[in-house]
């Protein structure tokens, strides 16, 4: 039997115990996440701030990041420049995050930087995008189009034969960058362009565009364009005028595979997740955030999935630092690793991550078919003046 | 060859998607800014079609039913009290057009969504192989075009309809109820205006902003074809084959611009546009 005073410090150790589990943290970690609530990524935002609360969640119930809680602070940037600097501008300043970590578009991720460098932020990109963006303060764990692009041509050169190639985009940064550089790569590869046309980014007849691809006779056909409506606009036009050659599209995700219904079936896609990769920490992932969401689940995705895990590296990186201090996180960040739903991720390739990319082929009930795997792609010299 | 029937079929889609907005610019003097709006209305009739598992033929019906209600509904809670106010009116339509983006939002979300067509592929014509439904569209405006004819110079209402859009006041003082008129003529445009989302969706993507890219195109072209549906099959077919031309020949970024560039220069020189008078 224990005297009073005893029973008083077992009290006293006992809450100690407890104490991260009810509440009484020594201190807050905070992660600024930056995202499109609103305008064009408003579609995929909501995934993305479902996987980095099921993140959160997890780290703090075993324990938080070195005994500190992990606190989420959600800011619309509004798809854009403007509505980012206000995010960052708010988030680093007045929030004081120790960290961001988010999907964005490049326009809002370009006008964030200077910002960063301000605030001397750590900040994980985690969307994946054009390439070649460097920042002292900047990683990236997402995929470059040095990873995506070849995939999908190098399958069309082995198992279609295919020797001459079209290129389709969207007018702007992401569409006309992807298809230089797929332009690039095929004629590297010893192909041959036949063609490369643009639509602006709002434009919906694809009418002139689909007659010269059609005179142009090429074996392959390889589209970058804006994610949503033009996406869809153009697949359905393709097929009402009977295209039915090879057909890779860089810029459509699972979700919008999907509510394209038949008109999407036999599209080739590459990227570095999709839902139903065959390993268990993806289904661990999948049920967790079946469990946490149930009905209001959205659909787990490439640009989703990436956000679960920069928080997890976030993580890892603020451990083997051994602090949350901005220059320590950003040296430690190059060496972790975490293995998440993708595979390890390890962003030590100047800045960027070398990933397992897979090749898949939409199906007939819209699920993607996996045909090919390519692990450990590298990204290529993205950053090659960062140290 | 291919670009001949490229420009027939882009007019054929025009002249669809415009027809409703220069109904109600002849009778009520006004530029209708829902028209975008009631457009996406027809997709989405479309949409719920397809969720009920009904033909797809059958989205054309329902979709025109659904905008005449809509139509009728707005013509008589928004548009007769503004009837004075030509201004302002237009406005009205302008915010309504934002309401109905938003309801539609609000009910199916942001989301592009999937209609299914009623024909898919290519069918062999004059030596090509050509989308099978834009064929089936150039048909189908051409009935449309028969038919409207037909209401304005074969019925009652369609010879008073004619006389509101020559002169309102003696229309008036000749004893037609032209409020009816006018509420007719509303109704009548936004079915219309929901029949061509409806027929737009198997090239386009049925999402809340489905009718912005048509409706300045429309715009335009109701400016230069001035009242008369004959006119508008004119200036759609030289308008929208400009586009087709500048696109293929040129660049399909300014082939977008064709249309608006090419008619705010009609309209400089020649202010009455296609128009006859």
């Amino acid at each position: 039997m224990a005297s009073p005073l005893e029973r008083i410090r077992i009290g006293i150790l006992t809450a100690a115990l407890l104490a991260p589990a009810s509440g009484a943290w020594a201190q807050d970690i905070k992660i600024g996440i930056p995202v499109g609530l609103s305008g064009a990524n408003s579609v995929v935002a909501p995934s993305v701030v479902q996987s980095a609360e099921l993140a959160a969640e997890e780290i703090n119930a075993k324990g938080g990041i070195m005994g500190k809680k992990v606190v989420l602070e959600v800011a619309d940037d509004g798809s854009g420049a403007a509505g980012a600097q206000k995010a960052f501008d708010s988030l680093i300043f007045q929030k004081k995050v120790n960290a961001l970590i988010s999907m964005e578009t490049s326009a809002a991720r370009n006008a964030g930087l200077p910002i960063v460098t301000r605030g001397k932020t750590p900040f994980i990109y985690t969307s994946f995008y054009e390439g070649r963006s460097c920042n002292k303060y900047l990683y990236v764990n997402a995929w470059v189009p040095d990873q995506q692009v070849a995939p999908i041509v190098d399958y069309f050169a082995k198992n279609s034969k295919a020797k001459t190639f079209f290129l389709i985009g969207s007018d702007y940064a992401f569409g006309r960058g992807m298809l230089q550089f797929t332009r690039d790569y095929i004629t590297k590869k010893g192909g041959k362009v036949l063609g490369e046309e643009y639509l602006p980014m709002d434009g919906s007849d694809w009418t002139a565009i689909i007659g010269k691809l059609k005179a142009a006779k090429p074996d392959a056909l390889i589209t970058s364009t804006a994610g949503g409506a033009p996406n869809v606009t153009l697949t359905k036009q393709l097929r009402a005028a009977g295209i039915n050659i090879p057909y890779g599209n860089l810029a459509v995700d699972e979700g919008t595979a999907k509510s394209m219904g038949p008109d999407a079936e036999g599209i080739f896609i590459s990227g570095s997740y999709f839902t139903n990769i065959d390993s268990p920490k993806n289904k661990e992932f999948l049920a967790a955030m079946q469990r946490k969401f149930g009905g209001d689940l959205k659909t787990p995705n490439d640009l989703s999935v990436p956000q679960y895990e920069g928080v997890y590296l976030y993580k890892a990186a603020v451990e083997k630092a051994g602090s949350t201090d901005a220059d320590k996180v950003i040296a430690a960040l190059a060496t972790v690793s975490f293995e998440g739903p993708r595979g390890t991720i390890r962003m030590n390739k100047q800045r960027h991550a070398p990933l397992t990319m897979y090749l898949g082929q939409v199906q007939k009930d819209g699920s993607i078919k996996i045909l090919e795997s390519f692990k450990n792609v590298d990204p290529g010299a993205q950053c090659p003046n960062i140290k | 060859m291919a670009q001949l029937l490229d420009i027939v079929t882009t007019a054929a889609i025009l002249y669809a998607v415009a027809a409703g907005l220069l109904i109600v610019f002849g009778v009520m003097k006004i530029i209708n800014f829902a028209h975008g709006g009631f457009l996406t209305v027809g997709g989405y009739s479309a949409l719920i079609v397809t969720r009920l598992g009904w033909n797809p033929w059958w989205s054309l019906a329902f979709a025109l039913v659904v905008g005449m209600i809509c139509g009728a509904i707005v013509e008589r809670l928004v548009m007769r009290p503004l009837y004075a106010r030509p201004l302002d009116a237009i406005l009205a339509t302008w915010g309504l057009g934002i309401v109905v983006g938003q309801v539609i939002t609000l009910e199916f979300g942001r989301e592009v969504q999937f209609v299914q067509s009623p024909v898919s592929g290519a069918m062999a014509i004059l030596g090509e192989s050509y989308s099978q439904y834009r064929l089936i569209l150039v048909v189908l405006a051409v009935a449309l075009a028969a038919a409207l004819g037909l209401v304005l110079n074969g019925t009652t209402l369609g010879l008073r309809t004619r006389a509101v859009i020559m002169n309102e006041n003696l229309a008036r003082g000749l004893g037609i109820n032209s409020g009816l008129v006018r509420f007719a003529t509303f109704s009548i445009g936004s079915g219309l205006a929901a029949l061509a989302g409806a027929l737009i969706t198997p090239l386009s993507s049925v999402d809340p902003n489905m009718g912005v890219p048509w409706l300045v195109n429309a715009f335009m072209l109701v400016l230069v074809s001035g009242m008369s549906l004959l006119s508008l099959a004119l200036s759609c077919l030289v308008l929208g084959g400009a586009q087709v031309l500048v696109s293929t020949y040129g660049n399909p970024v300014a082939g977008g611009l064709t249309i608006v560039v090419l008619a705010a220069l009609i309209l400089r020189f020649r202010p009455q546009g296609f128009a006859r008078e």
